[in-house]
């Protein structure tokens, strides 16, 4: 039983957002599903719930084409978080499940289960306004969740959480996958991503460009990654004029150094030596996620500080989004000298 | 997959959420009891103005230099203008125009000018013995007062004639005319013709109603816009439209929102037609039985009830379907007041041509407009309040009516549909057609 995105195409306007997409997501596991703003995420996500339809190509859940499914087959969380304002919370998550076809008792008892669990069971009889927005954000996950649906599709579930919350729904998401559903969920936050994904896919322009386990992914990756500490500074100034350097990262009394395919770590390793550096640390790692969405997507991280910082004009409007994701590409490609990137590595 | 959603019981579920919403507001409970206030106000007023209208009495100042010819005058014009009313005592009965016998033109002049005179009648002789009544006021010519001094004229006329005839002379009584107004263009469903006062009560009634029909469709149409306005400008649409399909989402909220105003309505209209109904009873006992002039709701029957409340249930309807398009369309609740303005005019066109119908005037004009969605269901109600209107013309306009909220309401879907997928974006007829499309 596999959710199955069969060569989808989708088209608006001019924009291209979904050119031949194409990937499968195994039951009972956490997808995680990236990609650049605009990269065509959400409208893949539409066109799994019916909102939007494709031009050519089909997406099936259980063999079943997604037209004939019944809602509540899915659970989506948006990634436009929005809420009933003068609605009490509990009411809301009681509607939002009655209209999927859970029982009123039933949807009453478990929305209380959850709020309970998501540690804001006082916020029950309270008007969801008045919540904060990590806490808004959690009552929707719970009425994403509410009515048992079998695939869950998450665009951006983590943005704006803090530690202890994203915790908490990080601990959701393997106890639903637990309980068998299948979870696709999209996001800038490559931590997570790493901590959580069973299997990925990295999208680029509306095409898969990377698919498969996470293993998987960082086996076929050819760049290294280095982690290169030296007495004294963490970032020395000499490490940006090193051949075969693509990005370097500050780590925590440690650079990490992202080199091309060609480089060998035990040169940076032999620079460093040469320049007279008392060398305190090295380490030659596996590439993070984050480094091989970079090496595959060729975005700038730069430009976002981190990826994770980026979600406030992701890919909702896929049609309008697509171009600047291209510029932002070309603009990369001609970069000689490695990127600094702000932020531990 | 919207095609294969029932409505049911989705659509239940959503408008119970909107009736809900919208009646448990303070705003509500306020708005609610200030219109009821404000509407038995209205139904009241009339026994106000009888109660201020039985406390003024009118001077009318006759001037001549014939004292017989004063005195005819003032005879005659006291018997015309101060008519007991149906069913009044006449010696109980307080007169409302005091006639008296004025000497001075210029101070009555002035005194009419002040207001404190309501008009002033010169009556004198003219050299060729013809009598000549003048009658000064500050109302308009052919006003009803004006009317009445005109027969008055007439009479003492005759009287002078009569007065000059020789002593002994053989004539036939005088015997009064008969006169029978008939109107052609009054219901008369029985072939019955129609009494006045139940004609002008259903011209009231009309007014009424085609009023409220207004006000229904202007007041509740944007209640349904701006709740779908507000629930994609908060973004919860997305959550929704995954949820529910859009012919669900669009009911709900019509039915929704129309019950919540339905409720508001009878709230405001049931007390009001109570008092008007005991209108008469009211007024006979604060004013007592010379005052009391007819229940206004004479004219009301089961039928034209039911005409109205079909009337208003289709025309709601349609409005509704539309103001949620408009609602779907825009990306702010601000943009709405712009976007609805064509709307409202368009519901103005169909009031101002109900009252046209209600008055008796645009004949062909009004004729057509009873047909024609979404004006009918204005100007049907107006025509068949009081006017002949054949079954077979009722049914087509409701058959036409009906027609128009069917296809208004797929293309309405297809808007609301359409609206989640233009977040951000200021849209063009062109990307919002194309949009519809997709959806």
């Amino acid at each position: 039983m596999t959710l199955e995105i069969d060569h989808v195409t989708k088209r608006f306007a001019s924009t291209l957002a979904l050119d031949d997409l194409a990937f499968e997501v195994p039951r009972g596991r956490i997808f995680g599903f990236l990609g650049a703003n605009g990269a065509g995420k959400t409208t893949t996500m539409r066109i799994c719930l019916g909102i939007l339809h494709a031009d050519a190509g089909e997406i099936r859940w259980d063999g079943r084409p997604t037209g004939e499914l019944p809602r509540r087959t899915w659970g989506y969380l948006p990634e436009e978080r929005g809420l009933y304002g003068r609605m009490l919370v509990l009411e809301q998550l009681v509607y939002f499940a009655t209209l999927y076809g859970q029982t009123p008792a039933r949807a009453r008892a478990d929305a209380l289960h959850w709020l309970a669990r998501f540690r804001i069971p006082e916020y029950a009889t309270r008007r969801a306004e008045e919540l904060s927005k990590g806490n808004q954000q959690k009552v929707q996950f719970i009425a994403a969740i509410l009515h048992g649906p079998d695939v869950l599709l998450m665009d951006e579930p983590f943005t704006g959480l803090d530690p202890v919350n994203l915790a908490l729904l990080r601990e959701a998401f393997v106890e639903l996958r637990d309980e068998g559903r299948t979870i696709v969920f999209s996001t800038h936050q490559m931590e997570a991503a790493e901590a959580l994904c069973e299997n990925l896919a990295i999208v680029d322009h509306g095409r898969v460009v990377a698919a498969g386990t996470l293993a998987d992914l960082k086996r076929s990756t050819r760049a290294h990654t280095v982690r290169l500490g030296v007495e004294g500074e963490t970032m020395p100034s000499w490490l940006g004029a090193l051949p075969g350097v693509v990005a370097i990262r500050p780590g925590s009394g440690f650079a990490e150094l992202e080199l091309t395919p060609a480089t060998q770590p035990s040169s940076i390793l032999a620079a460093a030596v040469s320049r007279g550096a008392s060398v305190t640390h090295f380490e030659v790692a596996e590439p993070s996620l984050e480094a091989i969405f970079i090496e595959l997507v060729g975005r700038s991280a730069a430009d976002d500080t981190t990826l994770a910082a980026d979600a406030a004009d992701a890919d909702a409007d896929a049609g309008a989004d697509a171009p600047s994701a291209a510029r932002d590409a070309d603009r990369d490609s001609d970069r000689d000298a490695p990127r600094i990137i702000e932020g531990a590595a | 997959m919207a095609g294969r959603d029932p409505l049911l019981p989705n659509a239940a579920i959503v408008a119970r959420r909107e009736y809900r919403d919208r009646t448990r507001g303070k705003l509500f409970l306020v708005s609610t009891l200030l219109l009821m206030g404000l509407a038995l106000g209205v139904a009241l007023a009339p026994i106000a103005i009888r109660y201020f209208d039985r406390e003024t009495v009118t001077r009318i100042v006759v001037l001549s230099s014939d004292d017989a010819l004063a005195a005819r005058a003032i005879s005659v014009a006291d018997g015309l203008l101060n008519i007991p009313p149906t069913g009044a005592d006449p010696a109980t009965f307080e007169k409302t125009f005091l006639l008296e016998r004025g000497s001075d033109a210029t101070v009555s002049e002035a005194g009419l000018l002040a207001g404190d005179i309501g008009g002033v009648m010169r009556v004198e002789r003219l050299e060729s013995g013809q009598v000549s009544v003048e009658y000064r006021t500050n109302g308009p010519e052919d006003g009803v007062r004006s009317q009445l001094v005109g027969f008055a004229a007439i009479a003492i006329g005759i009287l002078d004639w009569t007065a000059t005839l020789p002593p002994g002379a053989q004539l036939d009584p005088f015997v009064t005319p008969r006169f029978d107004p008939v109107s052609i263009n009054v219901p008369t469903p029985d072939g019955r013709p129609i009494d006045q006062q139940e004609l002008a009560s259903r011209s009231f009634l009309g007014i009424v109603f085609v009023v409220l029909i207004f006000i229904t469709v202007v007041i509740y149409g944007m209640w349904v816009a701006t709740g779908v306005a507000a629930e994609k400008s908060s973004r919860v649409m997305e959550l929704m439209i995954s949820a529910a399909s859009p012919r669900q989402l669009l009911t709900g909220k019509v039915v929704g929102i129309g019950l919540a105003g339905l409720t508001q309505y009878l709230a405001i209209a049931v007390p009001a037609l109570a008092v008007l109904t005991v209108q008469d009873r009211i007024a006979e006992a604060i004013l007592g039985p010379t005052w009391a002039a007819g229940a206004p709701l004479v004219g009301l029957t089961p039928d034209l009830l039911l005409t109205y409340g079909v009337f208003f249930l289709l025309g709601f309807t349609l409005f509704a379907l539309i103001y949620a398009s408009m609602g779907a369309f825009v990306s702010r609740p601000d943009d709405l007041q712009t976007l609805s303005l064509p709307l409202s005019i368009v519901a103005m066109v169909g009031y101002l041509s109900a009252i046209v119908a209600l008055g008796g005037g645009g004949r062909g004009f009004t004729t057509i407009l009873s047909f024609v969605p979404p004006f009918s269901p204005f100007v049907m109600l107006a025509r068949v309040m009081v006017g002949r209107v054949e079954p077979w013309e009722l049914a087509l306009s409701i058959g036409l009516l009906l027609v128009a909220i069917a296809v208004t309401a797929v293309v309405a879907s297809r808007i609301y549909a359409a609206g989640v997928l233009l977040y951000g974006q200021r849209p063009g007829l062109r990307a919002f057609i194309s949009a519809a499309r997709q959806a």
